[in-house]
């Protein structure tokens, strides 16, 4: 699941301390998505895109070619 | 008197945590001073209620979905190797249980010896724990890597 938060927090001149703070989690797991070190569940990914004002497929993009939880395993 | 307030930052929480572990530490060779282990047993119990008690108030400490998936993966993959383990030191004390007959036979009214001595277990069960939280740790730290606890920032 690629994501687009780096681009919409600099647009926003926002840091992830702020982003993370705004909802509800730490910074570290919104740098870890902008890594895409760990994909954010829907709630979540439905809140940073509701922050940004902006509808959820903006800002995550599906990626077909990343494996399921089901694949890794 | 710190647990009885509403909110609590998360150095008080360390502090109390602190002194709980302490507590108990005396307490521990206090037992032993004493042969009696039902003291240090009762007191672990209400030591980790306490220190879950304190964790429920402190309010800067953030537990958020990601550490929630950590400590999920870490635990199950603890459990899926502990139980292994386990059951099969499990089944020494079992056979203890069925007293299985030795070969050969041992001499009418002798007792026949212990396959695992009820000293032999206390090792074992220490052996255990300590297996448990190397586990643990060892997979928390594991499941953090990989879900980018120690990833560096560009900002």
């Amino acid at each position: 699941m690629k994501n687009k938060i780096k681009v919409f927090r600099a647009v926003h001149n926002l840091t992830q301390e702020h982003l993370a703070q705004a909802i509800g989690v730490n910074r570290q797991t919104i740098l870890a998505i902008e890594k895409e070190k760990y994909i954010p569940s829907l709630d979540l990914a439905f809140k940073i895109s509701r922050f940004f004002g902006v509808n959820i497929e903006e800002v995550f993009i599906f990626d077909e070619k990343t494996p399921t939880i089901l694949q890794k395993q | 008197m710190l647990l009885q307030s509403d909110r609590m930052k998360k150095n008080s929480f360390y502090l109390i945590f602190g002194c709980i572990a302490l507590t108990l530490l005396v307490l521990f060779w206090y037992s032993v001073e004493l042969h009696q282990p039902l003291l240090i047993e009762v007191a672990f119990v209400i030591g980790i209620v306490l220190v879950y008690l304190a964790k429920r108030k402190v309010t800067d400490i953030i537990n958020d979905e990601r550490d929630v998936k950590i400590t999920e993966q870490a635990t199950a993959r603890t459990m899926q190797v502990f139980w292994v383990v386990f059951c099969a030191f499990s089944i020494g004390a079992v056979m203890e249980i069925l007293r299985v007959p030795v070969f050969p036979r041992p001499a009418p009214g002798t007792r026949p010896a212990d396959i695992l001595p009820p000293r032999m277990m206390g090792y074992v069960q220490l052996g255990l724990l300590c297996l448990m939280i190397f586990l643990y740790v060892g997979f928390r730290i594991y499941y953090a890597k990989k879900y980018g606890d120690f990833e560096t920032d560009e900002e």
